[in-house]
């Protein structure tokens, strides 16, 4: 396959993702493929390349909530399909969050955000859903094995389970293993403070950047795994020759 | 001339242009010093520095101030602090200085629209005076006043097991003796609360109230009549505690029950202040009030009862008490007659308060054939549908978008505030009118619905809500700022600001928000109730806010169903409506109970169709444009659509 097949596959995944077109996201995945690209390149060089620029037009307000579900869709039909293909040793996990609504609320498009953000930047993300006890998140929080705990609330009241999530983990010494960060219209750098979590993210893309560094991290998930396949390019470039 | 010179640990602050000066200590913060100078800056956060309302601009005395904090900076753009405008709320104040208030930030004629329809009940207070003659007491005839008074009750009017409340008794001899043994009944059920000496009959009054999340209004009742004899307004005095109800929740929580105490005498107080005003201005005494009837959104109830709200704030959202309460007046710290009855109505769940059974109730929707569809539009926006066979209801979230809040230029309905825009397709050149024809400081709520129609008509904006590129070659009002594309609505020179005043792209994302949100809570329920735009009868509109918008407008934005333009109607505050009619009526207030038992209560977050009809909710009017054929139509002429 010529270098311009692959650039255009590539291409109208992240087209695809950018305009939310479901369709074409399938199609393109099947393409990818069909014709031999290692869909593990076909996820971080088509699908999340596409969902940043999202992001990107987000962050000013060019793209709204519903664009940026609808990428979501896309990016999503793209992934069930290259995702089976991938290769346990390509898949190494860069970074584990857990995710949820802290118990006595419900509302969760706010997390639902983020969880798309996250995937899209190359975590694994083990979504706990909404209205989640505090005893939930710290189980899975070990189970898991997960770096960070990431916990959303739209309702002021309930900034108390935040902080009981927060506390149950000093109390179970889990504090050491895992990092917090928490968001959501209620919550702000002040009660970040309060309550001893360790980031705020103010929105889904500053909870991006705050995971990254909360993971050690110097740069995301997603580009970290590109780096890595330029490298794995450049070491095949070298047998070939 | 003597100069002043203050003390080192005392500043002099001068606000201009009202030439207000008073020392004060220093470290003092300008919005502090201007409320005690009686200096009225613009805020709608009371002093938090969250809403970037209460700008102000140092002629002198900038260096003396606290540097600007992260919260400040948020508010103040570069141009702004090159000019010397600070946030009253933030800035503390170490050296004398003179503030300039500027225009934008002086709070003006507020319009505090109160007013509901009047809607004809038969009065039939639960309050009713009865004159009666007692016969005195002599030597042969010994019985005890109390006796002798319920006899002549029994015997005049028929009246038995009539009990007499505690502190009557206490004052009996002397009023049963001042009256000569004629004397004044005053009966709320079968219990006297009250007995004045002579014939007072005529003289029998009421105090309805609507306790909002933001406003509190008041009526002044005749309770012989019916009718209202005088009005009041304020905002509701909890706001420093908190902007929404959850915060003022959460500050109950956070600090306790002094803290719901706290909560409770600010409401309490605000409403004493507008029960003065009504008694002061129909010359009534505060003393000759015998019932006061209240409704207002759950979490008012009980921040006004003094019951502890956290569970109610919490999944799922249970309600304390659901029916009608009554307290005696005094316990509460009302000013009435100490033994007035306060009645709070029924309230239906822990987010659909009794300001919404007043609304069930005055719009009669639960006795008709015919579908009604009401939305209460406030801060919260509470939604019903149904007829006689049964009423669905939810809340939403609207947000603060249409009061003004978190939108760059919003500001509340007052003096110079712009209330009217309408655009130009061609010239796309804009045409507003302003509260008061005074020059344009800011724009509120309705123009606010007109900002989004209008550019969207004109096609400056897409049915996703984001700016058109390509517009900003045909008009300068186009323009791609500091923080994204936005539309000049009015240049400098015509304000009264000395900044352009814009509609931004970050602004259209708050008021599409808010919009979704409202129509997402009547798609929900109409899609529950199985129900179409067609069956719908009556479209309600509640709420102050709605008085003033442009239906077509709204329409076209999509912030309701496309239900025929004949269809819908304007109440302005009904829920006040709902409490005068209960307070006058008995029948109405009984109604009220059943009102509550009746209707259903479904939570909009936890619907499966919740998510993705808000996002189809965010397009103007909607993603789904076959329920909308008439605004279709309109935009396929405009040539907005295909």
């Amino acid at each position: 396959m010529g270098v311009e097949k692959k650039e255009e596959i590539l291409k109208k995944l992240t087209e695809a993702v950018i305009d939310g077109d479901e369709g074409k996201s399938k199609e393109g995945a099947q393409e990818a493929l069909d014709n031999g690209i290692k869909p593990y390149e076909a996820v971080i060089n088509g699908l999340a390349a596409g969902m940043k620029t999202v992001g990107d037009r987000y962050e000013c307000k060019e793209y709204f909530l519903p664009d940026l579900l609808l990428s979501a869709d896309a990016m999503y039909a793209g992934l069930n399909i290259l995702t089976p293909h991938i290769k346990k040793s390509d898949s190494k996990s860069k970074g584990k969050v857990v995710l949820g609504v802290v118990e006595g609320d419900v509302h969760d498009i706010g997390k639902n955000i983020v969880k798309i953000m996250l995937t899209a930047s190359g975590y694994e993300v083990v979504d706990l859903g909404r209205d989640v006890p505090t005893d939930k998140f710290i189980d899975n929080a070990e189970k898991e094995g997960a770096q960070v705990v990431a916990m959303s609330t739209l309702m002021t009241p309930t900034l108390m389970s935040m902080k009981a999530v927060e506390d149950k983990l000093k109390d179970t010494g889990m504090k050491d293993k895992v990092k917090t960060i928490v968001g959501g219209g209620p919550v702000s750098e002040d009660w970040r403070a309060k309550m001893g979590s360790d980031a705020y993210g103010r929105d889904a893309l500053e909870a991006i950047d705050k995971v990254k560094l909360l993971m050690g991290m110097i740069t995301t998930a997603v580009d970290t795994m590109k780096e890595e396949l330029k490298e794995e390019e450049k070491k095949e470039e070298k047998k070939e020759q | 001339m003597v100069s002043h010179i203050p003390a080192p640990d005392e500043v002099e602050i001068v606000f201009q242009p009202y030439g207000a000066r008073k020392k004060f200590p220093a470290g003092i913060n300008l919005w502090e010093a201007a409320k005690a100078l009686g200096v009225d800056i613009s805020s709608l956060c009371a002093g938090k520095g969250t809403c970037g309302k209460c700008k102000v601009k140092l002629t002198k005395g900038l260096e003396g101030l606290s540097p600007p904090g992260q919260r400040e900076l948020k508010h103040i753009s570069e141009d702004e602090m090159k000019v010397n405008i600070r946030l009253a709320c933030q800035a503390k104040v170490m050296k004398s200085a003179i503030v300039f208030v500027p225009e934008r930030s002086r709070v003006g004629k507020q319009r505090l629209q109160t007013e509901g329809m009047e809607i004809a009940v038969e009065p039939n207070p639960l309050v009713k005076k009865i004159f009666v003659k007692v016969t005195p007491p002599t030597l042969h005839d010994m019985r005890a006043d109390e006796d002798r008074l319920l006899e002549a009750l029994k015997e005049t009017h028929g009246l038995s097991n009539i009990k007499v409340d505690f502190e009557v008794v206490r004052t009996l001899p002397i009023v049963l003796r001042k009256g000569n043994w004629e004397v004044t009944v005053v009966l709320w059920k079968d219990e006297i609360r009250g007995v004045e000496p002579g014939n007072t009959t005529e003289r029998c009054f009421g105090f309805a109230s609507d306790i909002g999340t933001t406003k509190l209004a008041g009526f002044l009742m005749d309770l012989n009549t019916g009718k209202v004899i005088s009005l009041a307004a304020r905002m509701n005095p909890q706001i420093p505690l908190g902007e929404d109800v959850m915060s003022r929740i959460t500050h109950a929580m956070m600090n306790g029950w002094e803290a719901a105490v706290e909560l409770q005498k600010a409401v309490i107080g605000g409403l004493n202040e507008i029960i003065d005003e009504c008694c002061e201005k129909a010359k009534v005494k505060v003393e000759e009030i015998y019932e006061l009837n209240f409704v207002g959104n759950t979490a008012m109830q009980l921040l006004f009862l003094g019951v502890w709200p956290q569970y109610a704030a919490l999944a799922p959202y249970p309600a304390v008490v659901r029916r009608g309460m009554d307290v005696h007046a005094n316990k509460l710290g009302l000013k009435s007659h100490p033994n007035a009855n306060t009645h709070f109505l029924p309230v239906i769940g822990g987010f659909v308060g009794a300001d919404n059974v007043a609304v069930v109730l005055a719009s009669n929707m639960l006795e008709a054939d015919d579908m009604t569809l009401a939305i209460d539009i406030g801060t919260n926006t509470e939604i019903d549908l149904g007829n006689k066979n049964g009423i669905l209801s939810d809340s939403c979230a609207s947000g603060p978008a249409f009061e003004g809040m978190e939108v760059r230029f919003g500001m509340r309905a007052s003096t110079g505030a712009i209330e009217r825009i309408s655009i130009d397709p061609d010239s796309l050149d804009i045409f507003y009118r302003t509260i008061g024809d005074e020059k344009p400081v800011g724009i509120c709520g309705s123009a606010l619905v007109d900002a989004p129609a209008e550019m969207f008509k004109s096609g400056i904006i897409n049915t996703k809500g984001a700016f058109v590129p390509e517009f900003e070659k045909r008009t300068k009002r186009i323009r791609k700022g500091p923080q994204g594309w936005e539309y000049v609505v009015a240049w400098k020179d015509e304000t009264n600001t000395d900044t352009d005043i814009t509609v931004t792209q970050a602004d259209v994302r708050e008021l599409q928000k808010a919009k979704a949100a409202m129509h997402t809570g009547a798609e929900i329920l109409m899609r529950r109730m199985n129900v179409k735009e067609d069956d719908i009868a009556h479209l309600v509109i509640a709420g102050a806010f709605g008085n003033y918008v442009d239906p077509e407008n709204a329409r076209i934005l999509g912030m309701y169903p496309e239900i025929a333009m004949d269809r819908i109607k304007f109440v302005g505050n009904i829920a006040g409506t709902g409490s005068r009619m209960s307070l006058i009526s008995e029948e109405m207030r009984e109604y009220a109970e059943k009102i509550s038992k009746t209707v259903k209560y479904l939570e909009l977050a936890v619907d499966p169709d919740f998510q993705d009809e808000y996002m189809k909710s965010f397009y103007f009017p909607h993603a789904n444009l076959d329920r909308y054929p008439v605004t279709t139509k309109l935009l396929q002429k405009l040539g907005r659509l295909p």
